[in-house]
Order: C-alpha cells, then structure tokens, then sequence
C-alpha cells in the first residue's frame, strides 16, 4: 500500500474517533470520558490488535502533528478575551502563575533526580504543567521525549483534578482567584475544563493561568534545567 | 461553506505566525518554542489593535475548541515509551501529582493572599 492511502486512512480514522469521543463525552461527562484519553486509548487499542506500528501510524499522525504549532498561537486569543480582567488582577494572577511555574519546575526535576530516573524522563517531567502541545515543544527543545512529556502533561491535568478538592481543603483555598490560578497554573487545560464548568470568573482566570503558565514555563524551564540537573 | 474558508484563512493567519515565531527562535538562538513565541506575537498584535480580534477569532476558536485532536498522534507516541512505567517507574505517577499538588496549592494560596490585602485595603 502506499504511503498515500496510509496517510490519508490514519487522517480519516482518527477524525472518526476523535468525533465519536467528542460525542460520547457530552453524553457522559467524566473525567475517564475527557476525548484526548478514550481517543488514545482506542487508538492504541487498535494499533495493539492490528500489529500497526506507531511508525507506519505517524505516516498520517504527522500530518495531524503538524497543526499542534498554529493553535499555540491562536490561544492568544482567550488571553485577549480575558485581557480586562487580566488588567484588574495582573500583579496577583501573574506572581501566583509565576511561583507556580518555578515550583513546577522545581519540583518535577528534583524529585525525579533523587529518585534516579534517566535525563530523559526528567526532562519530560519538568513541563508538566502546562497545555500539551507547549509541553512537547518544551520537551523537545531540552531533551526529553514528546510522547513521554504529554502523558506527564495528562498525569498533571487528570490527577490535579481528582484532587483538587483536597488542595483546597488543605491550603484554604476559597477565592475564585486563588482557585483559578491553581488549576491553570497546575492542571492547564483540563482544569480549566472543571473550573469553567462550576464557575465562570473561576474558568476565565484558569485559562489566564494556563497560557501565562505556557509561556512563564518554556521561558523558565531550559535554564532551570541546566541549574538543576 | 463561507465559515469553512473563514476558518481556512484565518488559519493561514495563524500558521503565519507559528511560521514567524519560529523564525524569530531559529535567528535569536532561544529556547523559547516557536509556536509560544508566535502565541506573544499575536497577543501584542491584538493589544496594538494592529490585528483585528474579528480577524482571527474563528479560526482561533475552532483550533482551540479542537486542539485535542490534534495531539491524540502525539499521545498515541507512549506506546513506545510504556516500558517506563513499570516496576520503579510506577514512582513518576507519584512524583507528577505531589508537584502538581504543590503547584496548585502555593500558585492560588499566594495569589489569593495578595488579593485578599489589596480587597481588604479598599475597606
């Protein structure tokens, strides 16, 4: 078969799963439901069953790979969105982003150094906290792995919200500012996700965290790395 | 049909800009990923009014609406790195959510802290 048929089905295919998992998601709202994982999980499901190998799959994925970089930019445009109260809160929301981002950092790199993992895996735990896409480029651009970095990314996001409730018992988090920041700065996109569902000031200063966080942590994360490791 | 090509335009637009950031990395030397540098880019243009919000807000929003689709071949990647995760490896899930606990915990008490002193110094 050539290349072109291959590329061209894996396009298709997962335009079809990702549509079903958009899908079954406004069904079924649960975090386990959240398309990014049921769309991955199927799909690896599907390479396992039909001995496909991710390099016969990234024929077509490396197309899809290629729209990562244009819809970075274009969350400019919930900032943007934001910008007033942005204004307003700017020297709150951005010290809280930016301790945030260092203690990300920190954190990541650290406790995976003494526990002995590779440069490898630290280097793809350190942007955890940030969107994806942003995440893998990060992880790129230090020497960690980009698949490795975004399940880090999915760890941050899927776990910072199973126990959110937990961290704000626990560092009395009650305003929607201090609310918003955390789940930005700590679980990006889908915290913001859960914050824009309960509240909408709380979900406007979430997305305002996890973009300034993108951008705080790929300026932050290479000469942290090089300090730390 | 006339919102489809609005959205191809307008990403077009934003591709440009992807394009531009990571230009500006290639000759500045930064570490900076392109496509952050031209998510600035567009900001500061917005602000400027240099580029109208109505220029790119379909497309942008359609991108964003979607952006998971367009990391699942990204993701689908861990197959190749699932070794990692067994045995000791089990340990990362671990280190992931105490930093993210520590992250969400110290960003929003810091940040509520100082809004709470300057809401109460309005009283």
């Amino acid at each position: 078969m050539n290349n072109f048929i291959i590329g061209l089905a894996v396009i298709v295919a997962t335009t079809l799963l990702y549509w079903g998992s958009v899908t079954v998601y406004k069904k079924f709202r649960h975090i386990y439901t959240v398309p990014i994982i049921s769309s991955t999980l199927v799909t690896i499901v599907i390479l396992l069953t039909f001995q496909i190998s991710y390099e016969t799959y990234m024929i077509g994925g490396q197309w899809i790979d290629h729209l990562l970089g244009p819809a970075v930019v274009g969350l400019a445009y919930p900032l943007y969105q934001n910008r007033d109260i942005l204004k307003r809160m700017l020297v709150p929301v951005v010290t809280g982003t930016f301790i945030g981002a260092v203690v990300g950092i920190t954190s990541g790199l650290l406790l995976s150094k003494w526990a002995g993992f590779s440069e490898l895996i630290i280097n793809s735990i350190v942007p955890k906290s940030v969107t994806t896409p942003v995440a893998m480029a990060i992880a790129e651009a230090t020497g960690g792995a980009m698949p490795l970095a975004a399940v880090f990314v999915m760890i941050a996001g899927i776990g910072g919200v199973l126990i959110h409730p937990f961290v704000w018992r626990s560092f009395r988090l009650t305003h929607y500012i201090g609310r918003g920041v955390g789940m930005g700065s700590a679980s990006h996109a889908i915290g913001t996700a859960t914050s824009m569902e309960r509240d909408q000031l709380e979900g406007s200063i979430s997305t305002i965290a996890m973009v300034l966080s993108a951008v705080l942590v790929s300026i932050l994360a290479p000469g942290l790395t090089i300090l730390l490791l | 049909m006339y919102k489809t090509v609005t959205i191809l335009i307008q990403f077009i637009g934003l591709y440009f800009l992807y394009w531009l950031g990571t230009a500006i990395q290639k000759v500045l030397n930064l570490f900076i990923p392109g496509s952050v540098i031209g998510l600035i880019l567009l900001f500061v243009l917005l602000s400027l009014k240099v580029v109208s919000e109505r220029w790119i807000q379909q497309g942008a929003g359609f991108m964003i609406t979607h952006l998971p689709f367009f990391f699942i071949p990204a993701t689908v990647g861990v197959i190749s790195y699932a070794y990692i995760f067994k045995g000791k490896g089990m340990l990362l899930i671990a280190i992931g959510m105490l930093s993210t606990v520590l992250v969400m915990g110290l960003s929003g008490a810091i940040a509520q802290i100082m809004v709470q002193k300057k809401e109460g110094s309005y009283e």
